[in-house]
């Protein structure tokens, strides 16, 4: 039976509050120190163009409104600078709880970017996180590995492909 | 010094300048590198969807750096250098994810390794080659330059897992642009973030984000920009005409990688090190300063 890249990811299906305590264990994260005081938003990348506000973030966490951060777009506009997780002196870590919302949405199937599911998809394929590019100088003279002296990619045999599928299914 | 390196999708599959330039420095300053049998990605492109296969991903790269048999590891990508460093710092740590880590590896009969330390280009040339050793073989001296450097996010956050710099006030990569002789300017914009992992869902913003940085760096009349990261990299060199529109400009400033720069300094021949592969204009610089 061959099993399919979505059925890993959606084998398991636990309540998003249990599965996001699980996750926050596990980066140390800790959203209920928070005392909203501010520092991470304030010198937040996505704050002036995509209203990021992380200190919200973490107070919707903290007050159980996680269903309502999965629907959400907002979760997708960290620009990953980790900044607020430097400088936040309760160890809530905001971009943590972030990336965790979004390991949270993947799992319950909600709104997910196309971009990032390509990506596993395309990681599994050839072990890579994109093909090898064709370029061109500034004068235009096309280029590739070879052309400029650079030696051969050495890529992981098929066994690292049945590998990353358990591990994405949490093995 | 035999140093095992892994390079990373984004840098083996498209920002080659930045591989070719590693290539030709690092041996001239007595670190030999030795590539690995097989590689992979780092996980960094996945955190959003699952932490543990980023995890896995990232355990597999240090298992094959360890299988070299060599105890140091130069990651010359800021993101890859972060990921690996995050799966280190939690895998010496969390002994029940390392057993699960651990069962996977086995099946491609690979081991996590006991002891590995992560390097990064940057605190790799400061600290165990050192500006002194640089300085010495510097053949042809950036006198007169005025740059000004881009350390990137990753690399020096967050402080507590160890990275290459410091956080909030980063000096290496200014340490090591001076040592060929340029001057750099500090600048209050210099730790603003690229905008890179924004690119492919909020491209408007990416964009904003790196053309905002370099109107800024002009405006401190700024000769060229210094970084150490392939997707700062692609940012402010490839994408900077993209950015120039997108904050309304026409912007043109060259810009480099560092090991293409210390490439300049110690002689090398500007093709080998993919110079002619810079979006921004970096042969017009050279030519204007040093007459080639
Ligand atoms: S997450 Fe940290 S930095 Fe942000 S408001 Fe809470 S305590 Fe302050
Ligand atoms: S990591 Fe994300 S949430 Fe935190 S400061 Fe940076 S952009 Fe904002």
């Amino acid at each position: 039976m061959k099993v399919s890249l979505k059925d890993l990811m959606t084998m398991a299906k636990p309540a998003a509050e249990l599965r996001l305590k699980a996750l926050c264990k596990i980066w140390e994260a800790k959203p209920i120190n928070c005392f909203q005081c501010m520092r991470c938003t304030s010198g937040c990348t996505s704050l002036k163009l995509l209203e990021l506000k992380p200190h919200e973030i973490v107070d919707l966490v903290k007050f159980g409104f996680i269903d309502e951060l999965l629907a959400s777009d907002i979760i997708w506009t960290c620009a990953t600078c980790l900044k607020c997780k430097e400088r936040c002196p309760q160890k809530a870590s905001p971009y943590d709880l972030i990336m965790a919302l979004r390991n949270v949405t993947v799992e319950q199937e909600a709104k997910v970017p196309e971009f990032y599911m390509n990506t596993v998809s395309q990681i599994l394929e050839t072990g890579l996180m994109q093909n090898v590019q064709k370029i061109t100088t500034r004068t235009m003279e096309p280029l590739d590995r070879e052309k400029l002296g650079l030696p051969k990619i050495a890529l992981a045999g098929n066994k690292f492909k049945e590998c990353l599928m358990k591990a994405l299914g949490g093995a | 010094m035999h140093v095992a390196v892994f390079w990373g999708c984004r840098i083996l599959t498209e920002h080659y300048a930045y591989e070719m330039s590693v290539r030709e420095v690092m041996p001239r300053l007595g670190v030999d590198l030795v590539d690995l049998k097989s590689t992979t990605c780092c996980g960094d492109p996945i955190k959003s969807v699952s932490d543990f296969a980023v995890t896995f991903l990232s355990a597999r790269i240090l298992a094959e750096a360890g299988k070299t048999g060599l105890t140091d590891l130069l990651v010359p990508c800021n993101r890859c250098h972060l990921t690996l460093s995050e799966t280190k710092y939690r895998l010496d740590r969390d002994v029940e994810t390392l057993e699960k880590v651990e069962a996977l590896l086995g099946e491609e009969g690979l081991k996590y390794p006991d002891e590995l330390r992560i390097w990064h280009t940057i605190d790799l040339l400061h600290d165990a080659v050192n500006l002194k050793e640089i300085a010495e073989k510097v053949k042809i001296p950036l006198d007169g330059f005025k740059l000004a450097t881009h350390p990137g996010c990753q690399i020096i956050r967050p402080s507590e897992i160890g990275r290459a710099d410091e956080s909030e006030m980063p000096k290496k990569l200014d340490e090591l642009v001076k040592a060929l002789g340029a001057e750099t300017v500090d600048y209050s914009e210099k730790l603003d973030c690229c905008g890179a992992a924004l690119l492919a869902t909020h491209q408007e913003t990416a964009l904003s984000l790196a053309g905002t940085k370099i109107k800024a760096l002009l405006g401190y009349d700024v000769e060229g920009l210094v970084v150490s990261c392939p997707e700062c990299h692609l940012m402010y060199d490839a994408r900077q005409e993209a950015a120039s529109t997108a904050v309304g400009g026409k912007l043109k400033l060259p810009v480099f990688y560092y090991t293409q720069l210390l490439g300049v300094a110690l002689g090398v021949e500007h093709k080998t090190l993919g110079l002619d592969l810079n979006q921004s204009p970096v042969r017009e610089l050279l030519q204007k300063k040093l007459g080639k």
